[in-house]
């Protein structure tokens, strides 16, 4: 990371950046898969009211444990709901929570880090101690601990995943803006009289987005199987509201009784959402490292 | 894929139910009347949590139990009917005015570290149970007001107020007796360690936590069986806490546990179709019931708001619907089947009435009826129960919103009377009727989750306790339950556990107690 | 190096110290009164107010923490409020098991990353290493506790013979036999997580080091591939591995703590979702301690074989 060379971020006019951003995507056919991937999750999740064909907290203990028929795409569960709308419905907890515990690990953990990088000296110093003591809890149980904390609700559970993802960020950020604070350009601008909020944002930071995007995207990956992994433990949504992690967790009982189907459903959900974001990721970091163009 | 297999497993399942029907069997006790029993062999039970203590004296979990009542003795103890016989002492002589109760004590009982179990053992062990700051017995034994050693083997319990269930408490832990030595040798260390502290049918020889507890025979014990032979049968015990359902139930069809006591109403099938295993069920004395906070200010200090969720809840559907799959019985008040108090008849909501509900919500006139039900977070199956229920009160237009907290702060809103709606609360169950009523529908006693205060059932349950014939204390506590149910609910109970018992077929003279809790002094295993 | 060693180390306590305070924190805003869930089924008032003094939950909480640290370092963690075991046993009973755990799922993951590593590098840009790089990928996407759930179902009740048995465990010592086949499942279930990221960098520490003069050099002598693979690239290439492996005990220990729930295995990462919950404070505070420290421990560790395995690296400057 230090010593790579970073592109230099011009301001492009409007039809420039059209052309610029469909040969981006055409050069790199993994980035289209995976924003195609992305579109149909985001579709399905702002959708799902409109193409469930069942509701899903609707009880109707007649037709519990179902296997799969055309009637139920995916069997019902143990009280008679449709698990293939749930697994649609389960789609709009997930993200939400996995998109918001990533923006509050971003928002602060960047934060930290420029600040740091930046400011260096004691703020450095004491900042760091911080992130370095967040990092040695096992993110896990400091997940757990912060929702039991603070209750066992899907607000909570972004909060903690969030605060889990700071150290990650707040390292990334604080790394490259050292490696970026003594290029001629920045010194150029401190002896000028800039104000450092100034460089900051205009300068440093463009610098530093690339990395920060493709750490984002793998991030929101975590945090889906985080919120996957926390509501399994019992620690996500309300009943009767539909999770995929926490469907697991009501349907695992039946496993043995050869009931496969209630958690099949979300377990593919979650796998596909994970993979979507973890695709594009990946592509995106093959995509903008240049160091990796050059041996990839 | 997926239809084909799931038919083909539904009709081998079909057949198994076929055949299994011919050769199964449940319940009745294992084993054949007339079959000889054989000494040796040894027994692994499979228990679904592990235990927290091995000290009666502050042992606060139903499984710690398992273990004790397979090396310690208590001063009496129960028959599956619910009759209390005689144990390390026979059965007391009462005095007329119910305050004195005198043990006559056997004489050859030794501890399993050799020391004698004499009177002073006995004093000294009520007196540690009943003093000691941290003990959690100081509850049931709070009655007794001196116990006094009359000669080596006999003792006298002088109580301060007349106390008719006295005899059922010193049944279970509050009755048991330890080696004074072994106690205190083992400081606090001890009740993790609880080697030859008892006098029991079998001798802890090992304990390692969440893992296993195993037990020698103890071949100095005093009791025979009915026909004379020397007990225990068995030459070791071993006991192991198993949390998960589907992994205990494996280990019994493996054959590396040959017996457990909790099986997840939804395998409950399975297992009496297969031919290796015996099932047995009766109706248990724990039950399960909803509680609402009942204190002033609160939504359900009004009475008719209790009557109209009980009258909406159809408790058959979720008996046979829910987690428990038809395991256990329906209940209407705390009043199990194998109580004396029991009585048959009462059946006060058969049937959910929906139009009697909404009627009653209509007639408080505040608008429709919404509330909070607390569950535990993660507990898969009683939030299946939750939901379902849910879906039955929604018919009768009651609103109960499902509010997952961790256990441990359900407790404490419980505790304070602080909770807006309702919690969902099991009791273990106590073999005298009292000791599922009084301390949960008495003014101000500690169990009284709901808040509750009726002077006419207090006064009903304070004469409960100082009458001494059976059948007027059995009159008193229908009359209290007729209350405490239905005229002015202090909670809404919706059913009895049922206590199981699975062994494999080699293992007999296994009986199941009402209280759910395994005796192996009179198992042995076929050869 | 020395000094490096000993900044480092003098720099833990704080962090440690920082650890200790939040955990002691964060577990007591939880609400709910451990005291009510350890006084038994029945407490009345005098019972609660003699356990909350017994478990010291009666004093102020800086009191409570300046207490539980000035034994901590004498190497007393409390007992628990649940069972009365010494912390410190409790731990050291169920450490082992955990990294055995561990330890099986790091040999896995490498040796796989390894061996596919390898060849993907090797037929770079293939199918093959397209096919292979896809796969871990969806390795790693896929929920590892559902895995694990699969796994069980897979080889516990449909594949008949009930081959490996759906959890629970026997210590080496007491079946080693027994021990091994309840160790295949729960490591592969944790090695799956981590093995996308062994196996991205074994391929690209590779690609690097293929381009370096002196695998050039050897591939102009004529030397045959598998020799140059061997004997120069993979030496090289294994240093980043390394570093890797330290990252992963952090990783490791995550996969853990579900795994060991769901395979019912008596590690530290079981005792601390079980504790949180249940409010057992010193279980909790002396979990977070020990992992906390092992955690910082293992990155030295690490660090310290990085400088010794490349002697073009030095310290002494700035960090990372």
């Amino acid at each position: 990371m230090s010593g790579a060379t970073l592109p230099v971020v011009l301001p492009l006019r409007r039809q420039d950046r059209v052309s610029t951003v469909r040969y981006f995507l055409r050069k790199n056919p993994r980035m289209l898969v995976g924003v195609v991937l992305l579109t149909i999750l985001l579709f399905v999740a702002a959708f799902a009211p409109l193409i469930a064909p069942y509701d899903p907290i609707k009880v109707n203990i007649v037709d519990q444990l179902q296997p799969p028929s055309f009637g139920h795409l995916l069997g019902t569960d143990d009280l008679g709901r449709d698990v293939f709308s749930r697994v649609l419905w389960g789609s709009r907890v997930s993200l939400s929570v996995g998109l918001i515990s990533v923006s509050i690990g971003f928002l602060v953990g960047v934060s930290v880090g420029l600040l740091a990088g930046y400011l260096g000296g004691t703020f450095d110093l004491l900042a760091m101690r911080v992130i370095d003591a967040l990092l040695a809890f096992p993110a896990l149980v400091l997940a757990i601990a912060i929702t039991a904390a603070l209750g066992p609700q899907i607000q909570n559970a972004m909060i903690a995943i969030g605060v889990v993802a700071v150290p990650g960020y707040a390292r990334l950020t604080r790394g490259q803006v050292l490696s970026v604070r003594s290029r001629e350009f920045i010194v150029a601008a401190r002896t000028v009289g800039v104000p450092p909020l100034r460089i900051v944002l205009r300068h440093i930071f463009p610098n530093i987005a690339n990395p920060l995007v493709v750490q984002a995207t793998l991030a929101t990956a975590f945090a889906i199987l985080a919120e996957a992994a926390l509501s399994f433990l019992g620690l996500g949504p309300q009943p009767p509201y539909p999770s995929w992690g926490q469907d697991i967790n009501y349907s695992q009982r039946y496993l043995a009784n050869m009931k496969w189907w209630m958690s099949a459903g979300p377990g593919i959900a979650i796998f596909i959402a994970v993979f979507t974001f973890n695709f594009l990721g990946d592509a995106l970091r093959d995509a903008l490292d240049p160091r990796l163009r050059r041996s990839g | 894929m997926a239809r084909t297999i799931s038919h083909a497993i539904a009709i081998l399942a079909a057949l198994a139910i076929v055949l299994g029907a011919c050769t199964g069997t449940s319940g009745g006790p294992s084993g054949s009347a007339g079959a000889k029993a054989v000494y040796g062999g040894s027994v692994t039970f499979a228990m679904n949590s592990d235990i927290s203590n091995m000290d009666p004296m502050l042992s606060g979990l139903f499984v710690d139990r398992h273990l004790m009542y397979a090396m310690y003795d208590s001063l009496v103890r129960v028959t599956p009917k619910g009759e209390i016989i005689p144990w390390l002492s026979a059965l007391p002589t009462v005095s007329a005015d119910g305050k004195a109760y005198t043990f006559k004590l056997r004489t050859d009982v030794k501890y399993h570290d050799g020391t004698a179990f004499d009177a002073d053992s006995v004093k000294w062990n009520l007196d540690r149970y009943r003093q000691t700051k941290e003990s959690l017995r100081l509850g049931e034994l709070a009655p007794i007001d001196s116990v006094t050693v009359v000669d080596p083997s006999t003792v006298r319990v002088d109580l301060k107020t007349p106390f008719a269930p006295f005899l059922s408490v010193l049944v279970d832990r509050s009755g048991m007796m330890l080696s004074r030595k072994t106690v205190e040798a083992g400081g606090a260390d001890f009740t993790r360690k609880a080697f030859k502290a008892g006098s029991g049918p079998f001798i802890l020889t090992e304990a390692v936590k969440d893992d296993h507890y195993t037990f020698q025979k103890n071949p100095d014990w005093w009791q025979k069986a009915a026909n004379g032979d020397k007990l225990p049968y068995l030459d070791t015990v071993i006991i192991k806490p198993i949390t998960d359902g589907d992994v205990r139930l494996t280990n019994v069809r493996t054959g590396q546990v040959q017996a457990t006591n909790a099986v997840t109403g939804k395998d409950v099938p399975t297992v009496k179709t297969d031919s290796t295993l015996v099932y047995q069920e009766i109706a248990g004395i724990g039950y399960n019931s909803l509680v609402p906070n009942r204190a002033p200010t609160f939504l359900f200090n009004e009475a008719r708001y209790i009557k109209a969720v009980s009258l909406a809840m159809d408790r058959a559907e979720l008996l046979a619907k829910g987690p428990a799959q038809g395991v256990g019985v329906v209940a209407y008040g705390p009043i199990a089947p194998s109580h004396f108090a029991y009585d048959p008849s009462f059946k006060p909501f058969e049937k959910p009435d929906v139009a009697a509900a909404k009627k009653l919500v209509a007639d408080v006139g505040k608008g429709p009826l919404k509330f909070e039900l607390l569950v535990s977070s993660g507990d898969a199956a009683t939030l299946q129960l939750a939901q379902l229920l849910q879906s039955q009160l929604a018919k009768a237009d009651i609103t109960m919103d499902i509010k997952t907290l961790l256990f441990n702060e359900i407790v404490t809103l419980q505790q304070q009377h602080k909770h807006p709606g309702m919690t969902l609360i099991g009791w273990s169950g106590r073999i005298d009727p009292d000791g599922n009523v009084y301390d949960f529908n008495y003014t101000g006693r500690p169990n009284n989750d709901s808040a509750y205060s009726n002077k006419d059932v207090d006064s009903l349950l304070d004469q409960t306790r100082t009458a001494t014939d059976q059948a007027k204390r059995k009159e008193l506590f229908q009359k209290a339950q007729q209350t405490f149910v239905v005229d002015d609910p202090s909670r809404i109970f919706y059913s009895f556990q049922a206590a199981q018992l699975l062994t494999a077929k080699a293992v007999q003279g296994f009986e199941v107690y009402p209280d759910q809790l395994p005796r192996f002094q009179t198992v042995w295993v076929q050869k | 190096m020395t000094t490096y060693i000993l900044r480092r180390l003098l720099l833990m306590i704080p962090v440690a110290l920082l650890v200790t305070v939040g955990i002691f924190v964060i577990i007591r805003i939880a609400p709910g009164d451990p005291v009510l869930t350890y006084s038994g089924e029945n407490p009345d008032p005098v019972t609660i107010a003699a356990v909350r003094a017994e478990l010291g939950l009666d004093q102020p909480l800086p009191v409570q923490y300046a207490a539980w640290l000035s034994r901590a370092v004498q190497g007393d963690l409390g007992r628990s409020f649940q069972t009365h075991q010494r912390v410190l046993e409790a731990i050291i009973e169920r450490l082992p098991v955990t990294l055995e755990l561990g330890l099986a799922a790091i040999l896995i993951s490498v040796s796989v990353a390894l061996v596919i590593g390898t060849i993907s590098a090797i037929k770079r840009n293939s199918v093959l290493d397209l096919l292979t790089t896809s796969v871990t990928l969806a390795g790693v996407s896929f929920p590892n506790f559902y895995l694990g759930l699969l796994l069980i179902l897979l080889f516990a009740y449909v594949v008949p013979g009930h081959l490996l048995p759906p959890g629970g465990w026997t210590p080496f010592s007491t079946d080693a036999g027994d021990n091994l086949r309840r160790l295949v499942l729960p490591a592969i279930t944790v090695a799956t997580a981590s093995l996308a990221v062994n196996l991205r960098q074994v391929r690209s520490s590779l690609l690097d080091v293929f381009g370096q003069d002196y695998v050039r050099t050897a591939r102009a002598k004529g030397l045959r591939e598998r020799a140059v693979v061997t004997r120069h690239a993979l030496k090289n290439a294994l240093i980043p591995v390394v570093t890797i492996i330290g990252i992963q005990i952090g990783a490791i220990i995550e996969g853990a703590i579900i795994t060991e729930t769901i395979f019912f295995i008596p590690g530290i990462g079981r005792l601390a979702v079980q504790a949180i919950p249940s409010q057992d404070y010193p279980i909790v505070q002396g979990v977070v301690l020990v992992s906390a420290l092992s955690f910082m421990l293992s990155t030295l560790a690490v660090d310290v074989l990085y400088a010794f395995l490349d002697p073009r690296i030095s310290f002494g400057g700035a960090e990372s």
